[in-house]
């Protein structure tokens, strides 16, 4: 152990804290009226983007407790008469225990892989919350809205992914054991 | 050198055990925050409001940005048509220039009459005027959020209506926020009268951007442009306000289109009757002789 300086141990709380504090702000952006079509309809996916990019670059900064909290605040905001509290909030941890399981297949590969895994969690993720949503109302609801959602955040996946990318630390060797997975030194994620 | 190694392996698998544990227990958590959802309605209401609460300040500083934004590019889109805009607007003008001669003669003559009959006005409406800080849309709620709340006299079940006619009903109230539901919403019933024919039915929203018809004694009598207007009915909505017009009318379905553009809703008003019906909770069996001070408009 040295002894940090100041701007040291700023540095580390910021890297700590960053990952939660990204994704509250996704959370609370799923509120704002932004009102360019298509776009404000995926908004309340992009947090789910955000559990699946943070868990495979730092899941240990992402931890199970904070994704339940992050997940019932965003149900509690969104709203609607009705509608399940708690079912964001078990979709993130299970995208994250998904993606902390599968490491292997999605650390470490071309983006494209990367993209795969991501529509097809985030498809499981929608099919989660419209299943329960709907077994909740007991209504049948329409899921082309939900699978439109779905096809906008997976375009928006290449645009958001790489800047969010950025805040991992650059060696895949740099990182503790847990976020590793089975990276070799001197690969790079993207 | 092997214990401390054999020590390590059963630290990491004790560790992974927890791990593994501790999937189940957040998904055994989540589980039950639904369930605790589902048994407690007023549990999470509260949790709603509060979180609602807490939001909206951050809310309102990323939604003034944002509108200026928004307001920027229609002003872009604009400019593109502004020709046409004119021209529009122009026909438009003379022809609501009209109207207002008709409405001026009639309300004249509504006065006298209603002199002439003795007929009790009702309750009169103020105005809560509110800026929307945050949309709640998504592919299962058609909603918004409004920096009013108690405190300004907002209450559960008054309307909400834009310039154009009636944008939804405030669904949950905090003390500096509320939750509208528009009209769009599945979850939205409005009783409505058709403005031409007098005749009564129930306005059902289902998260597209049209209304459903519904409860009609017969689809006949309608036509294709009829305006729909709020009924009244359930207490507390003001009578005739514009709701949207019918776009089409098929067998067994007539589909509305909202005369309020939600894409653009900045600013809404609430609509404070006066009146506490079924919806506002009843609280006070004394309806209000006065409204509560606020901008009093007619």
């Amino acid at each position: 152990m040295r002894a940090d300086g100041l701007l040291a141990m700023l540095d580390r709380w910021g890297r700590y804290a960053l990952p939660g504090a990204t994704l509250l702000f996704f959370v609370l952006l799923t509120l704002a009226p932004l009102r360019a079509p298509y776009l404000s309809g995926a908004l309340p996916l992009l947090p789910a983007l955000v559990v699946f990019q943070f868990s495979l670059a730092t899941p240990e900064r992402l931890p199970g407790p904070l994704l339940l909290v992050m997940g019932i605040l965003l149900d509690l905001l969104l709203g609607g008469p009705g509608a399940p509290v708690g079912v964001s909030a078990l979709g993130f941890v299970l995208i994250r225990a998904a993606v902390v399981n599968n490491r292997r297949y999605l650390v470490g590969v071309p983006f494209l892989f990367q993209w795969f895994g991501f529509c097809l969690l985030v498809l499981g993720f929608v099919v989660l919350v419209w299943f329960f949503t709907a077994l909740w109302t007991w209504t049948a609801i329409d899921p082309l809205p939900a699978l439109m959602q779905y096809a906008v955040v997976i375009v928006i996946y290449p645009l958001l992914a790489p800047l969010l990318a950025r805040v991992r630390a650059r060696d895949p060797l740099n990182v503790p054991d847990a976020s590793r997975g089975t990276a070799r030194p001197g690969e790079t994620t993207s | 050198m092997a214990i401390r190694d054999d020590f390590e392996v059963a630290a990491s698998q004790v560790r992974t055990a927890v791990q593994r544990f501790a999937l189940g227990l957040l998904v055994i958590a989540a589980f039950g925050a639904m369930l605790v959802g589902k048994a407690d309605t007023v549990l999470v209401e509260h949790a709603r409001v509060l979180a609602l609460d807490l939001a909206s300040p951050v809310l309102e500083a990323i939604a003034r940005p944002v509108a200026a934004a928004n307001r920027v590019i229609a002003d872009l889109k604009e400019f593109a048509s502004l020709r046409e805009e004119n021209a529009r607007l122009r026909e438009e003008n003379v022809r609501l220039l009209a109207w207002q001669t008709a409405a001026r003669r009639l309300e004249n003559e509504n006065e006298r009459m209603r002199g002439l009959a003795n007929f009790r006005e009702g309750p009169e409406a103020s105005f809560i005027t509110a800026r929307i800080v945050g949309d709640s849309v998504s592919a299962y709620v058609r909603g918004a959020l409004l920096n009013v709340g108690r405190k300004a006299g907002v209450a559960s079940g008054q309307a909400v209506v834009t310039g154009e006619g009636l944008a939804g009903r405030i669904a949950e109230v905090g003390e500096n926020s509320a939750r509208v539901l528009f009209v769009t919403d599945v979850n939205s019933r409005l009783p409505v009268l058709i403005e031409r024919t007098r005749e009564r039915a129930i306005l059902a929203g289902d998260n597209s951007p049209q209304l459903r018809l519904t409860l009609l004694q017969s689809v006949a009598g309608v036509q294709r442009g009829d305006r729909i207007v709020t009924s009244g009915h359930g207490g507390s909505f003001p009578v005739g306000i514009p709701v949207g017009e019918v776009v089409e009318t098929g067998e067994g379905s007539v589909r509305v289109r909202p005369f309020a553009d939600f894409s653009r809703l900045e600013f809404v008003r609430v609509v404070d009757y006066g009146v506490s019906g079924l919806v506002g909770g009843g609280s006070s069996p004394a309806a209000p002789s006065a409204p509560p001070a606020g901008v009093r408009i007619r």
